[in-house]
């Protein structure tokens, strides 16, 4: 099966690469056009790039103020639903009680749920609560929805860690707390910080209960915020553009840094092995 | 050694006890609620079915605030008028009076009725719900609701001009007929309503017949596009070359960005005026004009599922790169020397192995386009004329629009059936055998 590439290959990947990254590119070559330009040509190029867009969407609408918000609301969750996760698979994984399998099936069918079948109730409780327009108000429903996936990801890893070293710390009298905090943790780091940057990103992207729960513009997250710029008759696509570059841009560095963990994350759930 | 496993499996309940809890109480129980909701007539728009009520209850507040305004107008009614009408406006007075007085005889409603008074004589909103609403038996309800349309019908054959004092009192007795809530239990008649939907009226599907044609129609061909261009995309790069991280971190990019977001770069794109791929379309002759895409029917959908496949190929075939990656190379090379041919030896050995990832791949896929929300939202809206709304952007609608909860909830139960109908298929060709490796 391993073949050298040829310049067949090579030309199918740039031609697979063009597609991928052309809206992209389009975006980011938009948020550098004047008005005029975006309604009058179809350039791969720009003659004469602006930076006004970039001033206009940090000037007339708080969009640091969204990414403020997505920033605090990601970050909150992922703490939340790593803590919780990690007990929860640390138990599935190593310790012997009864039920495991009902429990990650419940958890696991959790994770399938539509959300639009838990919206109102979700957002009756937390009108009820006094959390609506606050940061707390999507952490909750969040962590909830980020639980399956951890657990999953994090049984996964926690598994391949090798047994004889609890035994060992067994033996030596530590119990299950510290062979939990001093042995297990430290070697599931790696495992760990993968589903965290996974639970981050779907907090990041999250859209319906950013919508519903987060009507006062000043608490929306960027997803809700950009879309918002989209106004009844004019849509203003250099703004548009440049609030996608600023919140691409950070997503892509991220995608380039971490690549190999967010991919061996996101196949660790599909493939045995 | 017993009591060590006794304890083990202790600490083990107690690990597991929080996400449990958590799930229950955001996830599990609100699907509970949902299905409630669904049997009510819900609507956060409307004053008196902003709640369940399962029974008949008495808003103290509006009852006590009207009960001040009908005794002054009575009162100038009666001191107004001479003769046989004003010997019927104290009859009305005097009826209204019993009615109150049975009312009063309720323990519940007399020990309300002062301090309800005392906070609307400060001007004071009655923000405690158990002390503005009261719960009244059928036979009480029944009673008050009478009295009230039959004094509603002496008050109006007393009045004789426009916005007269009788008139006014008229207007007064709605406004204690609004008194009291009425249960809004409806049972299934939500899904009665959208039964109604379903069907095809003059060769047109009903709304939701439209809305389960579109979510089917989507699901099945992204998720079908997605898969052959996945897997052959995942065939093609399963070897070594140069520039693999590259390629690997092109392919993370659109799945790690918003779908909002990638759904705003694709309006932009497919935009009549200003869109590069419409003027694209155009060109090559693929559109007879360039606002077709987003403004017919069938330019909206095949934009929406063309959007999807750009955002979620990628995705597939790296999920699919690992499973192919699994496979021993040996098998290939017995294939090999055995004489199967290179078709033979896909058939034969990648799609068979390749099947598990496969089916968790379609799964999650499967299940994520069948609640898609935020492309279509986004991109369409769900137009036009509703040609592109999905299932869950119509419940969307319902609920936050028209701020119907209970239809809402009826058309988020439909979703939830399906996606468990189709979790269930996918369950039992996969097997448990997933779940149970994990477990052990």
């Amino acid at each position: 099966m391993e073949k050298k590439a040829g310049i067949g290959f090579y030309s199918f990947l740039v031609v697979f690469i063009f597609i991928v990254m052309f809206p992209f590119y389009w975006q980011f070559l938009t948020s550098l056009k004047t008005p005029n330009e975006i309604f009058t040509t179809f350039k791969l190029y720009t003659t004469e790039p602006s930076f006004q867009s970039y001033q206009t969407i940090f000037s007339v609408r708080p969009f640091a103020k969204y990414l403020y918000n997505s920033f605090i609301v990601g970050s909150l969750t992922t703490v939340f639903a790593i803590v919780i996760a990690s007990f929860t698979a640390y138990a599935i994984a190593r310790l012997k009680f009864k039920g495991k399998a009902i429990i990650l099936g419940v958890v696991l069918a959790v994770s399938m749920f539509p959300q639009i079948a838990v919206i109102s109730p979700i957002y009756m409780l937390i009108k009820n609560l006094g959390l609506r327009n606050t940061h707390l108000g999507l952490v909750i429903p969040y962590t909830t929805f980020a639980l399956p996936l951890s657990v999953w990801y994090l049984t996964t890893f926690f598994k391949k860690i090798p047994f004889s070293l609890e035994e060992a710390a067994k033996i030596d009298g530590a119990s299950i707390m510290q062979t939990f905090t001093r042995i297990i943790a430290p070697l599931a780091m790696p495992g760990v910080f993968t589903t965290a940057i996974l639970v981050f990103i779907a907090a990041w992207n999250e859209y319906l209960f950013a919508l519903t729960i987060n009507v006062k513009d000043e608490m929306r997250t960027v997803p809700v915020g950009i879309t918002m710029y989209v106004g009844q008759y004019t849509i203003p696509w250099g703004e548009l553009a440049a609030a996608t570059v600023v919140v691409t841009v950070p997503l892509i560095i991220m995608v380039l840094v971490f690549q190999k963990r967010i991919v061996s994350g996101l196949t660790s759930g599909a493939v045995k092995g | 050694m017993k009591k060590l496993k006794m304890s083990e499996s202790y600490a083990g309940y107690l690990m597991v006890l929080p996400a449990i809890v958590i799930i229950c109480a955001v996830a599990l129980w609100p699907v509970v609620r949902s299905f409630w909701y669904s049997m009510f007539d819900l609507r956060l728009n409307h004053p008196a079915k902003s709640a369940v009520y399962l029974s008949y209850k008495l808003d103290m507040e509006k009852y006590v605030d009207t009960r001040f305004y009908v005794e002054g107008t009575l009162k100038e009614l009666k001191e107004n008028t001479a003769g046989h009408k004003g010997v019927e406006a104290a009859a009305v007075e005097q009826q209204l009076g019993t009615l109150h007085n049975q009312l009063m005889q309720s323990e519940a409603i007399a020990s309300r009725y002062e301090p309800v008074k005392q906070l609307l004589d400060d001007f004071k909103p009655v923000s405690d719900a158990t002390l503005r609403y009261v719960d009244l038996s059928r036979e009480k309800a029944r009673l008050y609701l009478n009295t009230i349309a039959e004094v509603t019908e002496r008050l109006q054959a007393l009045s004789t001009a426009e916005n007269d004092a009788a008139d006014q009192a008229v207007e007064l007795m709605e406004e204690f007929r609004l008194s009291i809530m009425q249960p809004n239990f409806i049972g299934f008649g939500n899904y009665r309503y959208y039964l109604e939907e379903l069907k095809v009226h003059n060769g047109k599907p009903g709304r939701l017949g439209m809305a389960l044609l579109n979510t089917f129609y989507f699901t099945i061909s992204s998720v079908f596009l997605e898969l052959v261009l996945g897997l052959a995309i995942a065939l093609l790069i399963n070897k070594s070359f140069r520039g693999r991280g590259l390629v690997r971190a092109a392919i993370l990019v659109p799945w790690a960005i918003p779908t909002a977001v990638s759904a705003l770069m694709w309006k932009f794109l497919y935009d009549g005026q200003t869109g590069v791929v419409a003027k694209f379309c155009d060109m090559i002759g693929l559109v007879e004009n360039p606002g077709i895409l987003l403004t017919t029917r069938m330019g909206s959908m095949l934009s929406i599922i063309f959007a999807d496949v750009w955002k979620t190929t990628p995705y597939m075939a790296l999920l699919l790169l690992a499973g192919l990656q699994t496979i021993p190379v040996q098998l290939y090379e017995v294939g090999q020397v055995d004489g199967a041919t290179k078709l033979q030896r896909f058939f034969k050995i990648t799609l068979p192995l390749l099947k598990p990832t496969i089916l968790v791949a379609l799964l999650f896929r499967t299940l994520d386009a069948f609640r898609v929300f935020d492309l279509v939202f986004v991109l369409t809206g769900g137009g036009p004329a509703n040609a592109t709304e999905t299932i869950s952007v119509y419940a969307y609608k319902t609920m936050f629009a028209q701020m119907n909860f209970g239809r809402g909830a009826t058309l988020s139960i439909v979703v939830f059936i399906c996606i468990t109908l189709i979790s269930i298929g996918y369950v039992k060709i996969l097997g448990a055998d997933v779940l149970k490796d994990q477990a052990e």
